[in-house]
């Protein structure tokens, strides 16, 4: 069952890519595939899908970079379940690695964003074979405890109760339109740029599920179903030697800095970072090109250029 | 009228069942399930029969519990108006409605689950429903 209809392709100014689309794990995934080089993979998390990424794929494929830009299964143009069962941590994780598997890639950089952290690490962590450089972008991956933000009633665990999350963000499309507005610094421009592109994509309340599915894989205690996944994160985390930058939202106060990317450098003291931007959760809307050319950098740095 | 009345005996009679939402995940927090088990007396009627509510519109909606083999039972709830059988819904009514839904579960469950942070997170995300709660 999927709640996709017929949104197969997407028109936009900024988004002029050809999409493509590959069966992984049982569902069929859509991913842009730009540009000529060693891959960067650009992965998005909740709400959002590849569009979030679209000032970064001109200066990275100009630089002369092969850009992977899938969206998760339930988001974007990708087939999207219309049960809450369907989607599990480990699932998704299988889901990234049977597209990038497919497409054989080698000498990767995982560029990971919100839920696609514990996703993109998950595959980097266990196919260390494929993959070279890792960007971290306001994200997380250890069991416990989650910011202060994810224990609140009000607005965190209210937003996706039961039976409060499929009516607000499902009926009412809430995170994908005004959370994400929230999130942002420069609104104004958010609002007349880009909710509409993240709002449209997700049309009807079946096809919002994930909104408020990724919410409740947020361990919050111990008896929590992701806990034992994020205690691995952890575990693997710790022993990678991957070279690793740090970017981070200046005004992030869900995964702030100060908690999130110091705690990044403790598990990897090796890493580069925290560079700071304008942004909050959603930085790349607000310092997309400037991330991109921070992430040209980098790899320029590790490969001598 | 602004809150939910359980009704035993609905009349049927020239009615449907009109899908409105579903919850495949009731016991997320389980606080929530042990709610709709106590206040539908569920560990005696389970799958028997569906609940029935009163919303303030006066529509009667049918609450149907859905259970899993190896979770406990409710594991899943459905909504579904009854509005005469022919007839579309209306969509701000039915809003509303679920909004007192809302409230009324979150009042049951108590504790930490408040109403009170239940309209203020409407409010915060711009809901038209909540803007006067």
């Amino acid at each position: 069952m999927d709640a996709s209809g017929a949104a197969l392709r997407f028109t936009h100014e900024e988004w002029p890519y050809e999409p493509k689309f590959k069966q992984v794990n049982g569902w069929r995934m859509h991913y842009v595939d730009e540009g000529i080089g060693d891959p960067v993979v650009l992965l998005h998390g909740n709400p959002a899908w590849g569009f979030l990424y679209r000032k970064f794929i001109k200066p990275l494929t100009a630089a002369g970079r092969r850009v992977i830009v899938p969206d998760m299964i339930g988001f974007g143009l990708s087939e999207k379940p219309v049960r809450e069962q369907a989607h599990t941590l480990d699932g998704h994780i299988a889901n990234l690695t049977g597209l990038l598997r497919q497409l054989d890639v080698r000498n990767t950089t995982i560029v990971c964003h919100d839920w696609g952290g514990p996703t993109g690490l998950g595959f980097a962590l266990s196919n260390p074979d494929r993959v070279r450089a890792l960007i971290i972008m306001s994200t997380w991956a250890w069991p416990l405890p989650p910011a202060e933000f994810h224990k609140r009633i009000f607005p965190w665990r209210m937003m996706h109760a039961p039976l409060v999350g499929p009516c607000l963000l499902g009926r009412h499309n809430a995170l994908a339109g005004r959370g994400m507005y929230l999130s942002v610094v420069d609104r104004k421009k958010f609002r007349a740029e880009a909710q509409s592109v993240y709002e449209n994509i997700l049309p009807d309340p079946a096809s919002r599920l994930l909104t408020w599915t990724w919410p409740r894989w947020i361990p919050l205690d111990e008896s929590a179903r992701g806990l034992a996944r994020f205690e691995w994160l952890e575990r693997e985390l710790r022993k990678s030697k991957l070279p690793t930058l740090l970017v981070w939202g200046r005004e992030d106060e869900v995964f702030d800095h100060k908690t999130f990317a110091t705690r990044f450098k403790e598990l990897l003291p090796h890493a580069e970072g925290p560079e700071l931007v304008t942004g909050r959760h959603f930085l790349q809307e607000d310092s997309g090109e400037e991330i991109a050319g921070k992430i040209n950098g980098f790899l320029d740095r590790i490969e001598g250029r | 009228m602004t809150t939910i009345h359980v009704i035993e005996n609905p009349t049927l009679e020239g009615k449907r069942r009109a899908f409105v939402l579903a919850e495949d995940r009731v016991g997320h927090y389980p606080e929530f399930r042990e709610f709709f088990v106590k206040r539908f007396s569920l560990d005696a009627n389970a799958l028997s029969r569906p609940g029935y509510v009163l919303a303030p519109s006066g529509m009667v909606y049918a609450l149907v519990f859905i259970g899993r083999s190896g979770e406990p039972f409710p594991d899943g709830i459905e909504v579904y108006a009854l509005p005469d059988a022919l007839e579309p819904l209306n969509d701000p009514e039915i809003d509303a409605d679920l909004w007192a839904l809302l409230r009324w579960m979150i009042a049951g469950v108590g504790g930490a689950w408040r109403v009170e942070d239940l309209d203020a997170t409407g409010r915060l995300y711009q809901l038209s429903v909540a803007a006067g709660a």
